[in-house]
Protein backbone atom coordinates (compact mmCIF):
# COMPACT_ATOMS: atom_id res chain seq x y z
CA UNK A 1 0.00 0.00 0.00
CA UNK A 2 3.22 2.17 0.49
CA UNK A 3 2.74 5.37 -1.49
CA UNK A 4 -0.86 5.04 -2.56
CA UNK A 5 -1.82 5.11 0.79
CA UNK A 6 -3.79 8.62 1.26
CA UNK A 7 -5.76 9.48 4.25
CA UNK A 8 -7.24 13.02 4.11
CA UNK A 9 -8.29 15.17 6.84
CA UNK A 10 -9.93 18.64 7.28
CA UNK A 11 -8.73 19.74 10.53
CA UNK A 12 -6.81 22.86 10.80
CA UNK A 13 -3.30 21.84 11.30
CA UNK A 14 -3.91 19.38 8.74
CA UNK A 15 -4.88 21.94 6.20
CA UNK A 16 -1.85 24.21 7.27
CA UNK A 17 -0.05 20.97 6.12
CA UNK A 18 -1.06 21.59 2.44
CA UNK A 19 -3.91 19.57 2.06
CA UNK A 20 -6.87 21.21 0.17
CA UNK A 21 -10.18 20.55 -0.44
CA UNK A 22 -10.29 20.53 -4.20
CA UNK A 23 -7.96 18.08 -3.73
CA UNK A 24 -10.15 16.37 -1.61
CA UNK A 25 -13.18 16.13 -3.64
CA UNK A 26 -11.37 14.48 -6.79
CA UNK A 27 -10.66 11.62 -4.43
CA UNK A 28 -14.22 11.29 -3.02
CA UNK A 29 -15.32 8.01 -4.56
CA UNK A 30 -11.93 6.10 -3.24
CA UNK A 31 -12.77 7.42 0.56
CA UNK A 32 -14.54 4.58 2.25
CA UNK A 33 -14.92 6.95 5.25
CA UNK A 34 -15.23 10.85 5.16
CA UNK A 35 -15.61 12.51 8.78
CA UNK A 36 -16.36 16.07 8.98
CA UNK A 37 -16.41 18.17 12.31
CA UNK A 38 -17.63 15.30 14.55
CA UNK A 39 -18.26 16.13 18.12
CA UNK A 40 -20.01 14.23 20.75
CA UNK A 41 -21.11 15.62 24.34
CA UNK A 42 -23.35 13.37 26.54
CA UNK A 43 -25.64 15.33 28.68
CA UNK A 44 -24.19 15.44 32.47
CA UNK A 45 -26.84 14.29 34.78
CA UNK A 46 -29.33 16.63 36.86
CA UNK A 47 -27.85 20.20 37.10
CA UNK A 48 -24.51 19.43 35.44
CA UNK A 49 -23.55 20.82 32.11
CA UNK A 50 -22.27 18.33 29.31
CA UNK A 51 -19.38 16.13 29.23
CA UNK A 52 -17.62 16.51 25.56
CA UNK A 53 -15.91 12.93 24.46
CA UNK A 54 -15.36 14.28 20.91
CA UNK A 55 -14.51 17.79 19.88
CA UNK A 56 -14.27 18.35 15.94
CA UNK A 57 -12.90 15.22 14.82
CA UNK A 58 -12.44 14.91 10.89
CA UNK A 59 -10.26 12.43 8.78
CA UNK A 60 -10.87 10.18 5.93
CA UNK A 61 -9.56 6.53 4.92
CA UNK A 62 -9.68 5.58 1.44
CA UNK A 63 -10.97 2.65 0.39
CA UNK A 64 -8.52 -0.37 1.18
CA UNK A 65 -6.28 1.71 3.46
CA UNK A 66 -5.62 1.76 7.42
CA UNK A 67 -5.65 3.86 10.07
CA UNK A 68 -4.87 3.32 13.93
CA UNK A 69 -6.07 5.35 16.78
CA UNK A 70 -3.89 5.77 18.85
CA UNK A 71 -4.06 8.25 22.47
CA UNK A 72 -4.72 8.25 26.31
CA UNK A 73 -7.10 6.06 27.55
CA UNK A 74 -10.47 8.53 27.92
CA UNK A 75 -9.57 10.51 25.03
CA UNK A 76 -12.10 9.14 22.80
CA UNK A 77 -10.81 6.69 20.42
CA UNK A 78 -13.31 3.69 21.41
CA UNK A 79 -15.77 6.57 20.48
CA UNK A 80 -14.68 7.31 17.49
CA UNK A 81 -14.86 3.84 15.92
CA UNK A 82 -18.56 3.80 17.47
CA UNK A 83 -19.88 6.25 15.50
CA UNK A 84 -18.20 4.65 12.22
CA UNK A 85 -20.87 2.10 12.39
CA UNK A 86 -23.60 4.55 14.35
CA UNK A 87 -23.35 2.97 17.73
CA UNK A 88 -23.31 6.25 19.21
CA UNK A 89 -25.13 9.01 17.85
CA UNK A 90 -22.37 12.25 17.27
CA UNK A 91 -24.00 15.71 18.31
CA UNK A 92 -22.88 17.15 15.39
CA UNK A 93 -21.07 16.74 12.11
CA UNK A 94 -20.90 13.54 9.56
CA UNK A 95 -20.16 10.23 8.89
CA UNK A 96 -19.82 9.51 5.40
CA UNK A 97 -19.67 5.72 4.69
CA UNK A 98 -19.34 4.55 1.23
CA UNK A 99 -20.12 8.20 -0.20
CA UNK A 100 -23.51 8.11 2.02
CA UNK A 101 -23.85 9.87 5.28
CA UNK A 102 -24.44 7.04 7.87
CA UNK A 103 -27.96 8.91 8.79
CA UNK A 104 -29.33 7.93 5.93
CA UNK A 105 -28.37 3.90 5.87
CA UNK A 106 -30.24 1.04 8.08
CA UNK A 107 -28.23 1.35 10.99
CA UNK A 108 -28.63 -2.93 10.95
CA UNK A 109 -27.40 -2.79 7.56
CA UNK A 110 -24.54 -0.54 8.25
CA UNK A 111 -23.35 -2.61 10.62
CA UNK A 112 -22.55 -5.98 8.75
CA UNK A 113 -20.96 -3.52 6.02
CA UNK A 114 -18.65 -1.95 8.66
CA UNK A 115 -17.95 -5.04 11.14
CA UNK A 116 -16.88 -3.88 14.69
CA UNK A 117 -14.59 -6.39 16.37
CA UNK A 118 -14.45 -5.67 20.33
CA UNK A 119 -11.69 -5.13 22.78
CA UNK A 120 -13.34 -8.59 25.25
CA UNK A 121 -14.39 -11.27 22.63
CA UNK A 122 -18.02 -11.64 23.60
CA UNK A 123 -19.09 -15.55 23.03
CA UNK A 124 -22.57 -16.07 23.42
CA UNK A 125 -23.85 -19.23 24.47
CA UNK A 126 -23.66 -22.25 22.40
CA UNK A 127 -20.74 -23.95 20.32
CA UNK A 128 -18.34 -21.93 17.98
CA UNK A 129 -20.59 -23.20 15.31
CA UNK A 130 -23.69 -21.04 16.82
CA UNK A 131 -21.97 -18.05 17.55
CA UNK A 132 -20.61 -17.92 13.88
CA UNK A 133 -24.06 -18.02 12.48
CA UNK A 134 -25.68 -16.08 15.12
CA UNK A 135 -27.87 -13.38 13.11
CA UNK A 136 -31.31 -11.82 13.21
CA UNK A 137 -34.10 -13.52 11.32
CA UNK A 138 -34.18 -11.41 8.74
CA UNK A 139 -30.65 -11.47 7.42
CA UNK A 140 -29.18 -12.67 4.40
CA UNK A 141 -26.17 -14.15 3.76
CA UNK A 142 -24.23 -17.67 3.26
CA UNK A 143 -23.41 -19.72 6.56
CA UNK A 144 -23.22 -22.93 4.70
CA UNK A 145 -20.35 -25.66 6.60
CA UNK A 146 -18.30 -24.80 3.64
CA UNK A 147 -18.01 -20.92 4.25
CA UNK A 148 -18.11 -21.42 8.26
CA UNK A 149 -15.11 -23.79 7.38
CA UNK A 150 -13.10 -21.13 5.52
CA UNK A 151 -14.08 -18.21 7.95
CA UNK A 152 -12.28 -20.24 10.34
CA UNK A 153 -9.46 -21.32 8.58
CA UNK A 154 -8.77 -17.54 7.77
CA UNK A 155 -7.61 -16.76 11.14
CA UNK A 156 -5.93 -20.06 11.85
CA UNK A 157 -8.17 -21.93 13.59
CA UNK A 158 -9.68 -25.54 12.95
CA UNK A 159 -12.78 -26.47 11.60
CA UNK A 160 -13.10 -29.01 14.21
CA UNK A 161 -14.04 -26.15 16.48
CA UNK A 162 -17.09 -25.79 15.25
CA UNK A 163 -18.87 -27.94 17.64
CA UNK A 164 -16.84 -26.89 20.90
CA UNK A 165 -18.79 -25.11 23.58
CA UNK A 166 -17.65 -21.09 22.82
CA UNK A 167 -16.69 -20.72 26.24
CA UNK A 168 -14.38 -23.11 26.56
CA UNK A 169 -11.86 -21.24 24.03
CA UNK A 170 -8.92 -19.61 25.21
CA UNK A 171 -8.99 -15.97 24.80
CA UNK A 172 -6.74 -15.74 21.51
CA UNK A 173 -9.52 -18.46 20.08
CA UNK A 174 -12.24 -16.23 21.31
CA UNK A 175 -11.23 -13.38 19.63
CA UNK A 176 -10.35 -14.58 16.47
CA UNK A 177 -14.00 -16.47 16.71
CA UNK A 178 -15.06 -13.06 16.69
CA UNK A 179 -13.41 -11.84 13.99
CA UNK A 180 -14.61 -14.63 11.65
CA UNK A 181 -17.73 -13.93 12.71
CA UNK A 182 -17.63 -10.18 11.36
CA UNK A 183 -15.74 -11.87 8.08
CA UNK A 184 -19.22 -13.49 7.52
CA UNK A 185 -20.95 -10.63 7.08
CA UNK A 186 -18.81 -10.01 4.06
CA UNK A 187 -17.97 -6.13 5.50
CA UNK A 188 -16.34 -3.53 3.42
CA UNK A 189 -14.46 -2.34 6.34
CA UNK A 190 -13.02 -3.59 9.73
CA UNK A 191 -13.45 -1.74 13.27
CA UNK A 192 -11.30 -3.04 15.72
CA UNK A 193 -11.18 -1.79 19.67
CA UNK A 194 -8.29 -2.94 21.09
CA UNK A 195 -8.09 -6.63 19.84
CA UNK A 196 -5.03 -7.26 21.02
CA UNK A 197 -5.54 -6.05 24.73
CA UNK A 198 -6.69 -8.82 26.30
CA UNK A 199 -4.26 -11.57 25.17
CA UNK A 200 -0.87 -12.74 26.24
CA UNK A 201 1.90 -12.50 23.65
CA UNK A 202 1.68 -15.64 21.36
CA UNK A 203 -2.21 -15.09 20.91
CA UNK A 204 -1.28 -11.03 20.47
CA UNK A 205 1.10 -12.21 17.63
CA UNK A 206 -1.88 -14.77 16.26
CA UNK A 207 -4.28 -11.82 15.62
CA UNK A 208 -1.68 -9.35 14.08
CA UNK A 209 -1.01 -11.74 11.64
CA UNK A 210 -4.53 -12.52 11.06
CA UNK A 211 -5.54 -9.48 11.03
CA UNK A 212 -2.81 -7.87 8.61
CA UNK A 213 -3.16 -10.67 6.21
CA UNK A 214 -7.42 -10.50 6.19
CA UNK A 215 -6.57 -6.56 5.40
CA UNK A 216 -4.92 -7.80 2.39
CA UNK A 217 -6.65 -10.70 1.23
CA UNK A 218 -10.33 -9.22 1.63
CA UNK A 219 -9.10 -5.63 0.74
CA UNK A 220 -10.45 -4.73 3.94
CA UNK A 221 -10.57 -1.00 5.06
CA UNK A 222 -8.82 -1.18 8.58
CA UNK A 223 -9.66 1.71 11.81
CA UNK A 224 -8.07 -0.21 14.65
CA UNK A 225 -7.51 1.33 18.15
CA UNK A 226 -4.59 -0.16 20.01
CA UNK A 227 -1.78 -0.24 22.16
CA UNK A 228 0.12 -2.98 20.29
CA UNK A 229 3.10 -1.27 18.28
CA UNK A 230 2.90 -4.58 15.98
CA UNK A 231 0.13 -4.15 14.98
CA UNK A 232 0.15 -0.63 13.87
CA UNK A 233 3.36 -1.40 12.26
CA UNK A 234 1.82 -4.32 10.23
CA UNK A 235 -1.04 -2.23 9.66
CA UNK A 236 0.79 0.66 7.93
CA UNK A 237 -1.48 3.26 6.42
CA UNK A 238 -2.30 5.88 8.86
CA UNK A 239 -2.16 6.97 12.94
CA UNK A 240 -4.26 9.20 14.09
CA UNK A 241 -3.41 10.68 17.79
CA UNK A 242 -6.01 11.92 19.50
CA UNK A 243 -5.91 13.50 23.11
CA UNK A 244 -9.58 14.53 25.21
CA UNK A 245 -11.48 14.18 22.24
CA UNK A 246 -9.11 16.65 20.09
CA UNK A 247 -7.24 15.66 17.23
CA UNK A 248 -3.21 16.14 18.64
CA UNK A 249 -1.40 14.37 15.24
CA UNK A 250 -2.01 12.77 12.52
CA UNK A 251 0.97 10.95 10.24
CA UNK A 252 0.98 8.72 7.78
CA UNK A 253 3.12 5.49 8.25
CA UNK A 254 3.99 4.98 4.90
CA UNK A 255 5.55 8.35 4.08
CA UNK A 256 8.50 8.08 2.60
CA UNK A 257 10.59 10.47 4.72
CA UNK A 258 9.72 8.57 7.61
CA UNK A 259 9.58 11.48 9.83
CA UNK A 260 7.10 10.54 12.94
CA UNK A 261 6.34 12.87 15.43
CA UNK A 262 8.14 12.34 18.73
CA UNK A 263 5.15 11.26 20.41
CA UNK A 264 4.06 8.45 17.73
CA UNK A 265 8.03 7.49 17.87
CA UNK A 266 8.23 6.78 20.87
CA UNK A 267 4.53 5.41 21.25
CA UNK A 268 5.86 2.88 18.43
CA UNK A 269 9.13 2.11 20.63
CA UNK A 270 6.65 0.58 23.13
CA UNK A 271 6.46 3.27 25.14
CA UNK A 272 3.42 5.00 26.72
CA UNK A 273 1.87 7.14 25.15
CA UNK A 274 2.12 10.97 26.70
CA UNK A 275 -0.63 11.94 28.96
CA UNK A 276 -0.86 7.95 29.95
CA UNK B 1 -70.67 -18.00 68.85
CA UNK B 2 -72.14 -20.18 66.01
CA UNK B 3 -70.52 -20.27 62.51
CA UNK B 4 -72.56 -17.71 60.95
CA UNK B 5 -73.05 -15.03 63.64
CA UNK B 6 -70.11 -13.44 62.08
CA UNK B 7 -66.65 -11.95 63.54
CA UNK B 8 -66.23 -11.62 67.28
CA UNK B 9 -66.52 -8.10 67.81
CA UNK B 10 -62.88 -6.21 68.69
CA UNK B 11 -62.60 -3.33 71.21
CA UNK B 12 -60.11 -1.25 71.33
CA UNK B 13 -59.23 -2.21 74.54
CA UNK B 14 -58.28 -5.60 72.88
CA UNK B 15 -56.24 -4.10 70.49
CA UNK B 16 -54.56 -2.29 73.28
CA UNK B 17 -53.88 -5.62 74.64
CA UNK B 18 -52.07 -6.90 71.52
CA UNK B 19 -49.56 -4.46 72.00
CA UNK B 20 -48.05 -6.61 74.08
CA UNK B 21 -46.47 -8.62 71.22
CA UNK B 22 -44.57 -6.20 69.85
CA UNK B 23 -42.76 -6.22 73.40
CA UNK B 24 -41.75 -9.42 72.15
CA UNK B 25 -39.86 -7.16 69.68
CA UNK B 26 -38.52 -4.81 71.87
CA UNK B 27 -36.75 -7.60 74.13
CA UNK B 28 -35.46 -9.29 71.67
CA UNK B 29 -33.72 -5.73 70.12
CA UNK B 30 -32.64 -4.61 73.62
CA UNK B 31 -31.38 -8.32 74.24
CA UNK B 32 -29.25 -8.73 70.98
CA UNK B 33 -28.49 -5.10 71.15
CA UNK B 34 -30.11 -4.88 67.73
CA UNK B 35 -30.48 -1.39 68.07
CA UNK B 36 -34.36 -1.74 66.48
CA UNK B 37 -36.47 0.26 68.73
CA UNK B 38 -36.34 3.46 67.54
CA UNK B 39 -37.44 1.71 64.40
CA UNK B 40 -39.83 -0.15 65.99
CA UNK B 41 -41.35 2.77 68.20
CA UNK B 42 -42.07 4.29 64.54
CA UNK B 43 -43.23 1.66 62.57
CA UNK B 44 -45.70 0.57 65.76
CA UNK B 45 -47.43 4.66 65.18
CA UNK B 46 -47.23 4.28 61.80
CA UNK B 47 -49.07 1.05 61.55
CA UNK B 48 -52.01 2.39 64.30
CA UNK B 49 -52.11 5.61 62.83
CA UNK B 50 -52.10 4.56 59.01
CA UNK B 51 -54.55 1.53 59.15
CA UNK B 52 -56.49 3.55 61.59
CA UNK B 53 -56.81 6.65 58.98
CA UNK B 54 -57.42 3.69 55.58
CA UNK B 55 -60.19 2.49 57.88
CA UNK B 56 -62.13 5.60 58.38
CA UNK B 57 -61.65 6.21 54.59
CA UNK B 58 -62.94 3.09 53.79
CA UNK B 59 -65.91 3.52 55.85
CA UNK B 60 -66.78 6.98 54.27
CA UNK B 61 -66.39 5.10 50.94
CA UNK B 62 -68.32 2.44 51.61
CA UNK B 63 -71.36 4.58 52.98
CA UNK B 64 -71.16 6.91 50.39
CA UNK B 65 -70.72 3.92 47.14
CA UNK B 66 -70.04 6.57 44.41
CA UNK B 67 -68.01 5.26 41.62
CA UNK B 68 -66.35 8.69 41.79
CA UNK B 69 -65.09 8.25 45.34
CA UNK B 70 -63.84 4.68 44.43
CA UNK B 71 -61.71 5.93 41.31
CA UNK B 72 -60.41 8.42 43.45
CA UNK B 73 -59.03 5.88 45.73
CA UNK B 74 -57.98 3.04 43.07
CA UNK B 75 -56.32 6.36 41.81
CA UNK B 76 -54.41 7.16 45.07
CA UNK B 77 -53.20 3.70 45.46
CA UNK B 78 -51.79 3.75 41.67
CA UNK B 79 -50.00 7.00 42.37
CA UNK B 80 -48.12 4.89 45.46
CA UNK B 81 -47.28 2.39 43.86
CA UNK B 82 -45.72 3.70 41.03
CA UNK B 83 -43.95 5.63 43.78
CA UNK B 84 -43.20 2.55 45.44
CA UNK B 85 -41.80 0.68 42.22
CA UNK B 86 -39.72 3.68 41.02
CA UNK B 87 -38.36 3.83 44.10
CA UNK B 88 -36.81 0.57 44.11
CA UNK B 89 -35.04 1.41 40.86
CA UNK B 90 -31.37 1.22 41.29
CA UNK B 91 -30.41 4.07 39.06
CA UNK B 92 -33.05 6.24 38.19
CA UNK B 93 -34.65 6.08 34.78
CA UNK B 94 -35.41 9.16 32.92
CA UNK B 95 -39.50 8.88 32.69
CA UNK B 96 -39.48 6.17 35.24
CA UNK B 97 -42.71 7.51 36.77
CA UNK B 98 -44.30 7.32 33.34
CA UNK B 99 -43.12 4.30 32.79
CA UNK B 100 -44.27 2.70 36.20
CA UNK B 101 -47.54 4.52 36.28
CA UNK B 102 -48.02 3.16 32.75
CA UNK B 103 -47.46 -0.22 33.31
CA UNK B 104 -49.37 -0.76 36.96
CA UNK B 105 -52.65 2.03 35.34
CA UNK B 106 -52.78 -0.78 32.36
CA UNK B 107 -52.25 -3.82 34.20
CA UNK B 108 -54.53 -3.57 36.88
CA UNK B 109 -57.15 -1.86 34.77
CA UNK B 110 -57.23 -4.94 32.42
CA UNK B 111 -57.07 -7.75 35.39
CA UNK B 112 -59.60 -5.95 37.56
CA UNK B 113 -61.69 -5.41 34.93
CA UNK B 114 -61.97 -9.33 34.08
CA UNK B 115 -62.51 -10.17 37.50
CA UNK B 116 -64.90 -7.74 38.15
CA UNK B 117 -66.58 -7.65 35.38
CA UNK B 118 -66.77 -11.36 33.95
CA UNK B 119 -65.28 -13.89 36.52
CA UNK B 120 -67.17 -12.58 40.16
CA UNK B 121 -69.90 -10.40 37.93
CA UNK B 122 -69.74 -7.21 40.39
CA UNK B 123 -73.17 -5.22 40.34
CA UNK B 124 -72.50 -2.44 40.39
CA UNK B 125 -69.07 -2.69 39.35
CA UNK B 126 -67.92 -0.26 41.52
CA UNK B 127 -69.40 -1.48 44.93
CA UNK B 128 -66.55 -0.65 47.24
CA UNK B 129 -66.49 -3.72 49.37
CA UNK B 130 -65.39 -6.30 46.16
CA UNK B 131 -63.03 -3.24 44.22
CA UNK B 132 -61.58 -2.15 46.59
CA UNK B 133 -59.52 -4.77 48.38
CA UNK B 134 -59.52 -6.78 44.73
CA UNK B 135 -57.76 -3.43 43.32
CA UNK B 136 -55.19 -3.24 45.79
CA UNK B 137 -54.60 -7.13 45.61
CA UNK B 138 -53.85 -6.99 42.02
CA UNK B 139 -51.68 -3.60 42.34
CA UNK B 140 -49.63 -4.98 44.83
CA UNK B 141 -48.57 -7.66 42.51
CA UNK B 142 -48.28 -5.64 39.52
CA UNK B 143 -45.89 -3.17 42.21
CA UNK B 144 -43.72 -5.75 43.26
CA UNK B 145 -43.11 -7.71 39.81
CA UNK B 146 -42.37 -4.74 37.85
CA UNK B 147 -40.06 -3.33 40.80
CA UNK B 148 -38.37 -6.61 40.86
CA UNK B 149 -38.28 -6.96 36.98
CA UNK B 150 -37.49 -3.18 36.19
CA UNK B 151 -34.65 -3.92 38.86
CA UNK B 152 -33.16 -7.00 37.06
CA UNK B 153 -33.48 -5.15 34.00
CA UNK B 154 -31.01 -2.49 34.96
CA UNK B 155 -28.39 -4.27 36.39
CA UNK B 156 -28.87 -6.85 33.62
CA UNK B 157 -28.09 -4.40 30.95
CA UNK B 158 -25.09 -3.08 32.87
CA UNK B 159 -24.06 -5.99 33.45
CA UNK B 160 -24.35 -7.45 29.90
CA UNK B 161 -23.67 -4.37 28.07
CA UNK B 162 -21.23 -5.36 25.65
CA UNK B 163 -22.96 -8.42 24.97
CA UNK B 164 -25.72 -6.17 23.82
CA UNK B 165 -24.14 -3.96 21.84
CA UNK B 166 -22.13 -7.06 19.91
CA UNK B 167 -25.36 -7.80 19.32
CA UNK B 168 -26.02 -4.80 17.84
CA UNK B 169 -22.79 -4.62 15.90
CA UNK B 170 -24.02 -7.89 14.44
CA UNK B 171 -27.22 -6.60 12.82
CA UNK B 172 -29.28 -7.46 15.49
CA UNK B 173 -32.08 -4.67 16.26
CA UNK B 174 -32.12 -2.73 19.64
CA UNK B 175 -35.23 -5.02 20.30
CA UNK B 176 -34.08 -8.05 19.46
CA UNK B 177 -30.76 -7.67 21.31
CA UNK B 178 -32.19 -6.59 24.54
CA UNK B 179 -34.02 -9.48 24.32
CA UNK B 180 -32.11 -11.88 26.48
CA UNK B 181 -32.21 -9.41 29.49
CA UNK B 182 -35.74 -8.91 29.09
CA UNK B 183 -36.92 -12.28 29.47
CA UNK B 184 -33.93 -13.11 32.25
CA UNK B 185 -35.73 -10.15 34.04
CA UNK B 186 -39.36 -11.37 33.70
CA UNK B 187 -38.42 -14.78 34.08
CA UNK B 188 -36.86 -13.18 38.14
CA UNK B 189 -40.19 -10.92 38.34
CA UNK B 190 -42.56 -13.97 37.76
CA UNK B 191 -40.93 -17.13 39.18
CA UNK B 192 -41.66 -16.16 42.97
CA UNK B 193 -45.56 -15.95 41.79
CA UNK B 194 -45.26 -19.40 39.85
CA UNK B 195 -43.78 -21.12 43.20
CA UNK B 196 -46.34 -19.04 44.96
CA UNK B 197 -48.53 -21.18 43.36
CA UNK B 198 -46.96 -24.06 44.09
CA UNK B 199 -47.48 -23.85 48.03
CA UNK B 200 -50.45 -21.85 48.73
CA UNK B 201 -52.73 -23.05 51.53
CA UNK B 202 -49.79 -25.84 52.60
CA UNK B 203 -48.13 -23.26 54.46
CA UNK B 204 -50.05 -20.81 55.65
CA UNK B 205 -52.94 -19.60 54.32
CA UNK B 206 -53.51 -16.68 52.17
CA UNK B 207 -54.70 -13.32 53.90
CA UNK B 208 -57.59 -12.70 52.40
CA UNK B 209 -59.21 -16.61 52.75
CA UNK B 210 -58.15 -15.73 56.35
CA UNK B 211 -60.18 -13.54 56.40
CA UNK B 212 -63.26 -14.48 55.05
CA UNK B 213 -63.26 -17.55 57.13
CA UNK B 214 -62.76 -15.60 60.06
CA UNK B 215 -65.74 -13.26 58.66
CA UNK B 216 -67.59 -16.54 58.64
CA UNK B 217 -67.41 -17.30 55.11
CA UNK B 218 -67.17 -21.03 54.43
CA UNK B 219 -64.35 -22.02 54.13
CA UNK B 220 -65.51 -24.06 50.03
CA UNK B 221 -66.47 -20.57 49.33
CA UNK B 222 -63.63 -18.61 50.44
CA UNK B 223 -60.94 -20.96 48.75
CA UNK B 224 -62.73 -20.88 45.50
CA UNK B 225 -62.27 -16.89 46.12
CA UNK B 226 -58.90 -17.87 46.97
CA UNK B 227 -58.61 -19.48 43.43
CA UNK B 228 -59.88 -16.53 41.58
CA UNK B 229 -57.03 -14.26 43.62
CA UNK B 230 -54.02 -16.57 42.48
CA UNK B 231 -54.75 -17.05 38.96
CA UNK B 232 -55.42 -12.95 39.53
CA UNK B 233 -52.39 -12.37 40.52
CA UNK B 234 -50.63 -14.16 38.37
CA UNK B 235 -51.90 -12.29 35.28
CA UNK B 236 -50.85 -9.12 37.44
CA UNK B 237 -47.68 -9.90 37.68
CA UNK B 238 -47.17 -11.46 34.23
CA UNK B 239 -48.75 -7.69 32.66
CA UNK B 240 -47.11 -5.31 35.09
CA UNK B 241 -43.67 -6.61 34.63
CA UNK B 242 -43.94 -7.04 31.33
CA UNK B 243 -45.39 -3.72 30.36
CA UNK B 244 -42.64 -2.01 32.79
CA UNK B 245 -40.00 -3.90 31.03
CA UNK B 246 -40.65 -3.32 27.60
CA UNK B 247 -41.25 0.06 28.08
CA UNK B 248 -38.59 0.86 30.66
CA UNK B 249 -35.85 -1.57 27.87
CA UNK B 250 -37.06 1.11 24.87
CA UNK B 251 -35.67 3.99 26.93
CA UNK B 252 -32.24 2.62 26.69
CA UNK B 253 -32.91 2.59 23.33
CA UNK B 254 -32.61 4.67 20.22
CA UNK B 255 -34.68 4.14 16.66
CA UNK B 256 -31.54 3.58 15.04
CA UNK B 257 -30.81 0.68 17.37
CA UNK B 258 -28.26 2.10 19.45
CA UNK B 259 -28.35 1.55 23.43
CA UNK B 260 -27.39 4.70 25.22
CA UNK B 261 -24.74 3.57 27.36
CA UNK B 262 -24.51 6.67 29.52
CA UNK B 263 -28.50 6.00 31.02
CA UNK B 264 -27.15 3.08 32.66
Amino acid sequence: MKGTEQVLFSHDKFHRMGFLNNEREHKVNDLIFEIDHLSLAYPGGRGHSAIDILNDISFSVKRGGALTLVGPSGSGKSTVLRCLNRLVEPSSGTVRFDGRDTRSLDPRELRCRVALVMQTPVMFEGTVRDNLCIRPASARGDFSEGRLTTALDEVGLESKLLDRDAATLSGGEKQRVTIARALLRDPQALLLDEPTSALDPPNTFLVVETISRLRTTHALSIIAVTHQPDLVRRLGGNLLYLIKGRVEAFQSLDAADGALDGRLERFLAGEKVAGE
Amino acid sequence: MSPTSGIIDLSIWQVAIALVLVLAIVVVSVHQSLGLERDLTIGTIRAIVQLYAVGLILAAVFAAAHWYWVLLILGVMTGVATQAAVSRLSKPLPGATWIAASALTISTAVTLAYVIGIVVQVRPWYEPQYIIPIAGMILGNSMTSAALAGDRLQSDLRSRSDEIEARLALGFSGREAVQPMVRASLRAAMIPTVNGMMTVGLVQLPGMMTGQILAGSSPLLAIRYQIVVVFMQGAATALGSLLFVRLAAGRYLTPAHQLQRYLL
